[in-house]
């Protein structure tokens, strides 16, 4: 029982993680207690202007050895003022996973012992906050190549939120139609929500005759 | 290949590019059954989107509803009874081993085994009678609340969840003796769609799908939530060949999955707390803790979770609409839409014909990929 990593080991490693993150320019790190269930975890986070981002990512990547991209969220505030009209937010995992080695022909499973695990295979979550300024194509740096994994996320980010990754190669719509108008992006906050009341849907069940309210409006 | 064809358990396209009968390039093209639930829940209470989430995938309901509450939990601070956290574990597990029954059940046909959906279909309806005798519902449960559960165990469920679970550990030798003795079946998987752990973790792969290539990586172990770290318990890891993880080993691993979940459930009725013979009424504090209904602006939750596919997640920005009551923004992680695309690049190299049987070795649900 109990094969898991120990909460002290877990905020040690955070804690190296924000302070050599902390080290570079313009880039502030935290870390977080949250709780989950019963057990405490310790949550890395990161705060980092847009033109440094890429530095950060290759750093994370190649001396922090996070190496799993988890999810990309995309926030539009359009009263946030003119610091934070647009948020991206990346989640990350440091995994450690390596390819299991091979011994006498045969490959040998890794089996990792959670509670003697050191340095960077401490296993951590990892979140970074980038703040875009007010504007009506918001875009950040691309870290395709850096994850495969953020690939498709920013695919969907971009096609949800609309907030665009520079560099990204081959963007399109992945979750809507392909026919979608250029610059529809449902998950900004200008597009509400419709209800039908309570009569149209007995009237009119397949919904042929609805039209939403706001038709012939330019969106 | 697609949207209507029996490799794609689902509703989406994969453009294959073909040289003869090899497969030489790959595309996905998503998006079918795409229903805006992230926008949808912007405009729900954080009760009320639990029911969404269940809708998120048929075949694994109540691991997506939880992987919802555990984010709504971190948002809103909630501490949550032990019992509670028990019975989640338990509800969990038999819906993780309902998933990937209806999976086997699912990938016999796509290998040539007709008859192995019926066999696993008929234990899949056990797990579904356990979980109804919990929640009330057959499909989609609705069952964890903020905070807690909606109902304890009732009377006699450990009883019947023992005697189901035993049978069900016996039975596990029958699929073994059929899916392994079965030259057709061998000689469909093995060998065939290889993949690396690496590549996989950098693509956005987890869960069973790495597992499977020799890794013993998963969420509730790395990053323990629930009551996992309490009970006595190793994630099962196969060994796989020099070039990889074949469909023959995402095979394994979720016969071997289903039996450690098996084995769990069984020992957390065993620990929970004040005996699984007790029982509580609804609301009861022993099962359900007090939770406030509004998120204030600032704030966030965000929870990874060990899906029956992989690592989902929720993320849930606070102070939406009605004074927080609503989220601001949630955000889905749905491992299988980044295990679409590297499956799809398993392909290169293959038959056209091996094709539903590396997609189908995968495991792939498209309600929760579309979203």
């Amino acid at each position: 029982m109990g094969h898991i990593v120990s909460t002290e080991t877990q905020r040690s490693a955070a804690q190296d993680l924000a302070a050599a993150v902390s080290e570079m320019d313009g880039i502030t790190a935290e870390v977080l207690e949250r709780s989950s269930g019963t057990s405490p975890r310790n949550v890395v986070v990161v705060n980092c202007p847009p033109e440094r981002w890429r530095v950060l990512a290759e750093n994370l990547r190649n001396t922090q050895g996070v190496d799993y991209c988890s999810m990309i969220t995309g926030i539009h505030w359009p009263e946030g003022g003119p610091e934070k009209n647009w948020e991206v937010i990346y989640h990350f995992l440091r995994m450690a996973v390596s390819d299991p080695p091979v011994i006498g022909g045969m490959v040998e499973p890794i089996i990792t012992d959670p509670t003697k695990v050191g340095g960077i295979r401490v296993p951590l979550e990892i979140e970074v906050r980038i703040n875009l300024p007010e504007t009506r194509e918001p875009s950040v740096a691309s870290v395709q190549d850096i994850w495969v994994g953020a690939d498709w996320n920013e695919k969907e980010t971009w096609d949800l939120v609309g907030i665009d990754f520079e560099g990204h190669v081959g963007m399109r719509r992945v979750l809507q139609p392909h026919e979608t108008p250029t610059g529809f992006h449902p998950l900004q906050k200008q597009h509400k929500l419709r209800y039908h009341d309570f009569e149209e849907m007995y009237d009119d069940a397949q919904g042929f005759l609805r039209k939403p309210s706001d038709s012939g409006k330019i969106k | 290949m697609g949207p209507q064809h029996p490799m794609t358990h689902g509703l989406w396209t994969l453009k294959v590019k073909v040289d003869g009968e090899t497969v030489i390039d790959t595309e996905p093209d998503l998006g079918y059954i795409h229903r805006g639930v992230e926008k949808i829940c912007e405009a729900r209470d954080f009760t009320q989107i639990t029911t969404y989430c269940d809708r998120l995938c048929y075949a694994s309901a109540n691991t997506w509803s939880h992987s919802y509450i555990y984010a709504v939990e971190d948002l809103l601070e909630v501490e949550v009874p032990e019992r509670a956290e028990y019975i989640r574990l338990i509800a969990v597990e038999l819906q993780r081993i309902a998933s990937h029954l209806m999976w086997l059940g699912a990938y016999g046909p796509d290998t040539g085994n007709l008859s192995i959906m019926v066999w696993c279909l008929r234990e899949r309806e056990m797990m579904m009678d356990l979980l109804q005798e919990l929640s009330g519902s057959r499909m989609h449960y609705n069952f964890p609340r903020v905070g807690g559960v909606k109902r304890d165990l009732p009377h006699g469920f450990a009883q019947r969840a023992r005697a189901k679970v035993s049978l069900f550990l016996n039975r596990i030798q029958e699929y073994e003796a059929l899916f392994d003795e079965s030259t057709i079946f061998l000689i469909r998987t093995q060998g065939v769609g290889y993949a690396k752990p690496e590549e996989m973790v950098n693509h956005g792969v987890s869960g069973p799908n790495l597992r499977a290539g020799g890794v013993n990586y998963d969420v509730r172990r790395a990053h323990p939530y629930s009551v996992y770290s309490e009970l006595d318990w190793e994630p099962p890891v196969e060994r796989p060949s020099i070039k990889g993880a074949d469909c023959y080993d995402r095979y394994r691993i979720r016969i071997e999955e289903m039996r450690i979940s098996a084995l769990m459930v069984l020992e957390a009725l065993e620990k929970i707390p004040r005996g699984a013979d007790t029982y509580h009424e609804p609301g009861d504090p022993a099962i359900l803790a007090k939770a406030p209904s509004r998120a204030p602006e600032g704030t966030s939750g965000f929870h990874h979770f060990e899906d029956s596919r992989g690592e989902s997640m929720f993320y849930l920005a606070g102070g939406g609409e009605a004074r927080g009551k609503h989220p601001y923004r949630v955000s889905i992680r749905s491992p299988m839409f980044l295990t679409i695309p590297y499956a799809s690049k398993c392909m290169i190299g293959y038959k056209v014909a091996d094709i539903p049987a590396i997609m189908g070795s995968f495991d792939p649900c498209i309600g929760e990929t579309d979203r």
